[in-house]
């Protein structure tokens, strides 16, 4: 039960600079998930934070103790592996107690504490086996037993769920989201998945190349993306991009098409060609000749809504409808951006510069 | 690609027939030595040999007779003992650190050392000894069989280390175990197959080293494999004391191995760790 503290981190790899400065506050009982394109630094700045690798500057803070110098064995965290990293030699029961152990617990007391994980993970029928004997999901209840009994400051998850199949990870992510109410303790959470994200997070940090590019809860990383990067890396499928040309009557689209510009914040000061954003959700079917002429090339159901490829404005856009709608391929629609929901980009720097919201 | 059962039929003979004949080039010799150990001195060189005789026990009862035999067998026990724990207590740490570090040119330069002929030791290790009065004395032969375990302990064990994922050792480190406790607690008893079989490796090297036993050693001190030199040569050779001789010293390796046979091949072929 801690916050963490971290000032102008940076770490490299040899010559390789993979975290170049970063800031970030963590608030006590905070969950946060860490999000990112494979190789963006996620796992090195948990390992960072558990100590498993030295850093080359910034400061780090634990509470209020800095720790910088003080080694993974004297920070009071535990640490999710991602291959669970469990004692192959030991028990199920002798996994967990050994971080007890080592403190030096009262043999009671270990008991007692491991008793109380395996009651809450459910894993009592397996305390004494070996890792061997276990499949993926109980290896990775055991994983979390063992953090568990530690009582730590901070809870590390180097994405904890990726080995399990789709249906336990939907499990286990609830569970884990429970466990974390429950248990009132700081976690920073890692993972690829968007959705482990957008459920489990109190804030979500995405991050490119070791740079931070937006911290927010995952409304605010939903709604009012900072950039392109992240507005295109949150959700599934992807934000549409189309350029646009603000011109005084309206948006003027590569086709010729003209949206009207209430549809939009616009942005102060003067702009000419900009990026638009429009999630596939956010696309309101209009009457024919109005709006953005798409024909569609392609539809998905995807059973609780289906996904419409459609050609618009000279390029692919896709559409998320009402499976009720039937669309057919070859058919032509007319599509326009619900108000209020799509977003304006500046193509050279990236960010987002239309008036709703602030980035975080 | 997917192999067709006939082919795997062939593969099977092959091996089998590899296999028959690896053993006949192993076992041919080792059972023509204990089988002579127990033939009268002239049947043992008539050709072609007699499968079938009736065994005696004379070369034995005159081995025992003639030489010390059981207390040179107590000195080759005490020194090749001796120095395989001393390489298993340098050794495994020295190969933990070397995997830990990925620093493993200390490794190399102990492999080196190792690979060196014998001969290059002896003379700098005579001086040395003969200064701190130690010729003669068990501590000398340990310490420089040493030189044979060392090595070898170090390079069985560093792969199995390898082997162990990374990660098992991170845990514990946030865990809160010190680099010790992780060596102790971790790391030993996950590559216990990999102690056995360098153990044992270590144990018959040392054991049939004589090396540095023919120099070292005097008349108490003497090793099985370097007093068994003397049978050879000391007037006419006696082939079927000899023969005697030589069951007496394969036999401890040989018993070990099968004792610790189920290690032995769990170990070598690895991956036991994997969990
Ligand atoms: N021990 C190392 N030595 C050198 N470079 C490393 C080392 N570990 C990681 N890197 C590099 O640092 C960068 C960040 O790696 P990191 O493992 O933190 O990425 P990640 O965000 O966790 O990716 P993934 O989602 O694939 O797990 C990568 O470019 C990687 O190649
Ligand atoms: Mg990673």
């Amino acid at each position: 039960m801690a916050s963490i503290t971290i000032r102008n981190l940076v770490k490299n790899y040899g010559g390789v600079t993979v975290i170049p400065g970063l800031d970030l506050e963590i608030a006590d009982e905070e969950f946060i998930v860490l999000v990112g394109p494979s190789g963006c630094g996620k796992s090195t700045l948990l390992r960072v934070l558990a100590g498993l690798e030295a850093i080359d500057g910034g400061e780090l803070m634990i509470g209020d103790r800095r720790v910088n110098e003080v080694p993974a064995a004297k920070r009071d965290i535990a640490m999710v592996f991602q291959d669970y990293a469990l004692y192959p030699h030991m028990t199920v029961r002798q996994n967990m107690a050994f971080a007890l152990e080592m403190r030096g617990a009262e043999s009671a007391e270990i008991a007692s504490k491991i008793e109380e994980a395996a009651r809450l993970l459910d894993i009592q029928p397996y305390l004494d086996r070996r890792p061997k004997a276990l499949s993926g999901g109980q290896r990775q209840r055991v994983a979390m037993g063992r953090a568990i009994v530690r009582d730590p400051q901070v809870f590390l998850f180097d994405e904890p769920l990726s080995n399990l199949d789709a249906k336990l990870r939907g499990q286990v992510r609830a569970e884990i989201k429970m466990l974390s109410k429950k248990l009132k303790t700081t976690m920073v959470f890692v993972t690829h998945d968007q959705i482990e994200a957008m459920t489990m997070a109190d804030r979500i940090v995405v991050m490119k190349a070791g740079v931070i590019q937006q911290v927010g809860t995952p409304e605010q990383v939903y709604e009012n993306p900072a950039n392109l990067f992240v507005a295109s890396f949150i959700g599934s499928p992807s934000m549409n991009f189309l350029p646009v040309d603000i011109q005084a009557d309206g948006l003027r689209l590569a086709d010729g098409s003209l949206l009207p510009e209430s549809l939009i914040a616009r942005p102060s000061g003067d702009h000419g060609k900009l990026t638009l954003g429009i999630r596939p959700e956010h696309f309101e079917l209009v009457q024919e000749g109005q709006g953005l002429a798409a024909d569609i090339e392609l539809v998905e159901p995807l059973g609780s809504d289906t996904l419409v490829h459609v050609s618009a404005a000279g390029q692919e856009v896709i559409v998320r409808v009402s499976p009720d709608l039937r669309p057919k391929a070859g058919q032509r629609i007319w599509l326009s951006p619900a108000a209020g929901k799509a977003h304006l980009f500046d193509p050279e720097t990236e960010i987002r510069i239309d008036g709703t919201g602030k980035a975080d | 690609m997917a192999m067709k059962p006939s082919d795997s039929r062939w593969l099977d003979w092959i091996n089998v027939v590899l296999l028959v004949l690896a053993g006949m080039i192993v076992m041919t010799p080792t059972a023509w030595m204990i089988l002579s150990s127990f033939k009268p001195s002239y049947e043992v060189i008539a050709f072609p040999p007699k499968l079938v005789f009736t065994p005696v026990i004379e070369n034995y009862v005159t081995l025992s007779k003639q030489t010390p035999f059981l207390s040179y067998g107590i000195n080759s026990l005490i020194v090749t003992f001796g120095s395989t724990v001393f390489g298993l207590l340098l050794g495994a740490p020295a190969a933990f650190v070397a995997s830990w570090t990925r620093i493993t040119w200390p490794a190399v330069v102990a492999l080196m050392a190792r690979m060196a002929p014998g001969t290059l030791f002896l003379l700098p290790w005579y001086v040395m000894f003969r200064q701190v009065d130690m010729i003669g004395s068990y501590w000398a032969l340990i310490l420089t069989h040493a030189v044979i375990t060392l090595p070898i302990v170090i390079w069985v064990l560093l792969p199995y280390f390898d082997n162990i994922p990374r990660s098992i050792f991170e845990a514990a480190q946030v865990d809160g175990c010190s680099p010790f406790r992780i060596f102790r607690r971790i790391a030993l008893p996950l590559v216990s197959s990999g102690l056995a079989v360098s153990a044992i490796l270590a144990f018959v090297f040392s054991w049939n080293f004589f090396l540095f036993s023919l120099v070292l050693s005097n008349s108490q001190t003497k090793t099985l494999i370097a007093a068994s030199f003397n049978f050879i040569g000391e007037g006419s050779t006696n082939w079927g004391g000899l023969m005697a001789a030589a069951t007496i010293i394969a036999l401890p390796p040989l018993i070990l191995a099968a004792i610790v046979q189920r290690w032995l091949i769990s170990g070598l072929t690895l991956g036991a760790v994997k969990g």
